[in-house]
């Protein structure tokens, strides 16, 4: 049933059909890859010294010592749990009201300036930066870390609340508008119910999310167990190290799992 | 939680109705669930090595940073400029190196395609080794082993995404339909033919949108590394720091708010541009 | 050619879903499997080309038992039978021309296919059935943006370039509409009457077996309790085949009567 004297060319069509902007993308893509790859100052002698360098550090590792310092990793993860639950707590409180702000159907527009400002500015800086800033104003420890905690919860909370206060249901907030309750009653009765849901599987999440960060803002001196685990690395006790890493990995994952059925409960 | 009107409790009582928001059921577990957060509160709360008289101090001691802070200095913006392309080229190049890792390890971590229970196995413990260290836990370790520089720090991002992507891409698969592979199993496809054909197109959206998601989350996480000495911006952050040269950690910070801000809105129109 | 010999099929180590079936093809005919939903016909089938693996028994091709071969000669035995399902199972964002395309790759190498270099006589062979099914205009769309009858036709191509030995097809009607459906029919049995081709087709629905098909064989509970021409398929055969599901049965003929009433 084949016509043996036609011949048909196919060949698969392109994702950009445009061969100009295909290949200058492609050009592009290569300059830019070979332009980054040119500013890496390899090593070669300083990667070959390194291979001896692991398996010592791999030899200091296994196994992991969690006995000698025991007392400091317990302390260590007691604060970050304790980081953790204060700074979530404060944080979330402080959302609320900067997710208000940050929503345009909610607040006027200098109001949302300043509150889409500062939910911007605590997303886009690393916890470990703010934690250098912290630790800076006012000290190594634990409190520098819980404020690091509350400003990374401000910008998580804070920017996904006041999306789910942009997307509530109109209806309401003009049905308690015409009992006559004024701004700050027609948040409370018509907003807020609309979007605590949203909030405590927010809240629950972050939880979760600031477990992890706690781990490592102790690396600047925000205290926890990433204080503890600096210290060894400090030291070459590579042992408690990977003693650490594998309690904190065992923490995390727990935290994740119990994190998730909650957020599965409240739905 | 948004079924209260159906969950709620309205009796009538004699000639009144008794009004109640929530079954009683669901108010003790509410109750205990405030019990426990309230309780876990006031342990840490107590307990925690705060020094307290230093937190009453803190407002004023975090206006007076942010007061130094000013006017910004713009002495120090050629090299911070430059440490800024090393730290974006840190992020594309360790998220390029974590994709091309990740390949293998999500096809062996998907349960529904995987070869053997030995294979899922290895490919779920990597996933979860490297993505539940940290990149600067991953830092500190490569620095300590290659030295400090840039090329730690892609490692470091390597690492780290290497299990953020095989875990999301694994689910992917996992969600794929079936159909099309049977089809092509019943064709007589070889296994790489059944991958290519079957598998790498419906999963071809959502490896774009997790790469993105990941090269994202890595230009912010990259703005850290110098810290540990892995390259990038945060080592010029960190001697600002040092030698209390606040008009410049201002226009640090004013950068890297500007650069993750610009990543937010390029992966926000890619993300569009693939939908 | 297709001799089935003692098949037997359970799934979960459970009750059989087939009992020691035999069933042979030789002729150049399209044979109807009729069956009540979980009758076991999509077993049937799927055992043959060994999408599931059967318990016990024989299933040969030209004498070839195909349960016990493994690998690349699995592979080869696989693209003699061509499939067609009910849910068309095509790969929806690659194009029509690369699905057609993929019914070849049990005959190129590796490399040819993932880089989509298929022999000049596969892409001969493609556009000619494409343009027999009625797609000649589609080559390069994706196959999200077509019909379910299109998508069909883009599946019987899909079988047809296996250049196969037998057909096989699983309800490939069953998600279409009345008169799609009728069509489809059509085309599957006039293009395999063309090309000379047995088929074995599962139907849901009663009326096509009798228009379209030579043989019936009819399934209940994996075991064949009629097999014959469509002339000798009484209704009290079918009550027979459909004891028990009769609301089945009702649904099925209502389904034609309608149909007839379009035409
Ligand atoms: N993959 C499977 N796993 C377990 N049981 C199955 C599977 N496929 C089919 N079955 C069972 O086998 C029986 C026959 O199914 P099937 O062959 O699909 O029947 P039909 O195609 O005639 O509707 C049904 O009881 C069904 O539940
Ligand atoms: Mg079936």
């Amino acid at each position: 049933m084949s016509d043996s004297t036609v011949h048909y060319r196919w060949k698969r069509p392109h994702f950009i059909e445009t061969p100009y902007i295909r290949y200058g993308l492609l050009a592009l893509a290569a300059i830019y890859l070979i332009f980054a790859l040119s500013t890496l100052r390899v090593n070669p002698q300083r990667i070959v010294e390194g291979i001896p360098r692991a398996i010592n550090m791999f030899r200091g590792a296994v196994p992991p010592d969690f006995e000698s310092r025991g007392g400091l990793i317990v302390r260590g993860f007691i604060e970050s749990i304790q980081m953790t639950l204060i700074a979530t707590a404060a944080g979330v409180a402080l959302s609320v009201p900067i997710a208000f702000m940050a929503a345009r159907n909610i607040a006027i527009l200098p109001i949302y300036a300043v509150g889409r400002m500062i939910v911007v500015v605590a997303r886009s800086l690393h916890p470990v930066v703010l934690g250098v800033l912290f630790v800076s104003a006012v000290g190594f420890g634990a409190f520098a870390g819980i404020l690091t905690l509350i400003m990374y919860t401000l910008g998580f909370v804070g920017k996904l609340l006041a999306e789910a206060i942009e997307e509530i249901k109109y209806g309401q907030v003009e049905g308690v508008r015409a009992t006559g309750a004024g701004f700050f009653a027609t948040l409370a009765y018509a907003v807020f119910p609309q979007v605590l849901p949203r909030l405590i599987g927010l809240s629950i999440y972050q939880l979760d999310i600031n477990l992890r960060a706690s781990a490592i803002v102790g690396l600047v001196g925000a205290g926890g167990i990433g204080a503890t685990l600096n210290t060894a690395f400090g030291r070459y006790d590579y042992a408690t190290a990977s003693a650490i890493l594998l309690v904190m990995i065992g923490i995390i994952l727990v935290a994740e799992g119990i994190s998730g059925r909650l957020r599965g409960l409240t739905k | 939680m948004s079924t209260h009107s159906t969950t709620s409790s309205n009796k009538a009582v004699g000639d009144h109705f008794r009004w109640a928001r929530y079954s009683t059921k669901e108010r003790v577990a509410r109750s205990l669930g405030y019990l426990v957060v309230g309780v876990l509160l006031y342990w840490s709360l107590s307990t925690v090595d705060v020094f307290w008289p230093w937190v009453w101090d803190a407002p004023a001691q975090i206006g007076d940073m942010m007061f130094r802070m000013f006017p910004v200095s713009f002495v120090q913006l050629n090299p911070i400029l430059f440490a800024l392309v090393e730290s974006i080229n840190i992020a594309v190049l360790g998220t390029i190196v974590a994709v091309f890792m990740a390949l293998p390890i999500a096809y062996l971590g998907a349960q529904t395609v995987t070869p053997s229970k030995l294979t899922l196995w290895l490919a779920r413990f990597i996933i979860v080794a490297t993505r539940s260290v940290d990149t600067l836990i991953w830092a500190l370790v490569f620095v300590a082993i290659i030295g400090p520089g840039p090329v730690a720090g892609i490692l470091a991002i390597a690492f780290r995404s290497i299990g953020f992507l095989s875990k999301l891409l694994a689910e992917a698969i996992e969600e794929i339909d079936w159909g099309p592979v049977e089809a092509m199993q019943a064709a007589g496809a070889s296994r790489a033919h059944v991958i290519t054909y079957a598998i790498v197109p419906q999963v071809v959206p959502s490896f774009w949108a997790i790469t993105i998601l990941r090269w994202d989350i890595n230009i912010r996480e990259s703005t850290v590394l110098g810290l540990v000495g892995a390259g990038g911006i945060g080592l010029i952050f960190q001697g600002a720091i040092d030698m209390f040269r606040w008009n410049t950690v201002s226009l640090v910070l004013i950068v890297i708010v500007l650069v993750v801000f610009a990543g937010e809105l390029v992966t926000g129109v890619v993300r569009r541009k693939l939908m | 050619m297709l001799q089935i010999t003692d098949l037997v099929k359970s799934y979960n180590n459970g009750e059989p879903v087939l009992k020691g079936l035999n069933l042979a093809t030789d002729e150049r005919r399209l044979t109807a499997i009729i069956g009540s939903s979980g009758a076991g016909k999509s077993t049937l089938l799927r055992c043959i080309n060994r999408l599931v693996t059967a318990d016990s028994g024989r299933i040969e091709l030209d004498g070839i038992n195909i349960l016990e071969l493994h690998g690349k000669r699995l592979q080869d035995t696989r693209r003699q039978i061509g499939m067609i399902f009910q849910a068309y199972n095509l790969v929806d964002r690659l194009t029509v021309m690369e699905n057609v395309l993929s019914g070849r790759l049990g005959y190129v190498g590796t490399l040819r296919g993932v880089l989509r270099r298929f022999p000049q006589s596969d892409i001969d062979r493609a556009y000619a059935l494409l343009k027999r099914v009625g797609l000649s205009q589609y080559v390069n769309t994706r196959c999200d943006s077509l019909s379910g009858g299109e998508r069909q036709r883009v599946g019987v191509a899909r079988a047809l370039m296996q250049n196969p030995r037998i057909l096989l097809a699983d309800e490939p009607t069953a998600s279409l509409d009345p008169k799609t459906s009728e069509r489809i029919m059509e085309l599957i049995s006039r293009i395999t009457d063309e090309l000379d081709l047995p088929v074995l087709i599962n139907l849901h629905n009663v009326p096509q077996a009798r228009d379209y098909a030579d043989r019936i064989v009819g399934l209940r509970y994996g075991v064949i309790v009629f097999d014959g021409g469509p002339q000798d398929l009484t209704d009290d055969w079918l009550e027979k085949i459909y004891a028990g599901h009769e609301d089945d049965l009702k649904k099925q003929m209502k389904v034609a009567g309608e149909d007839g009433a379009n035409e």
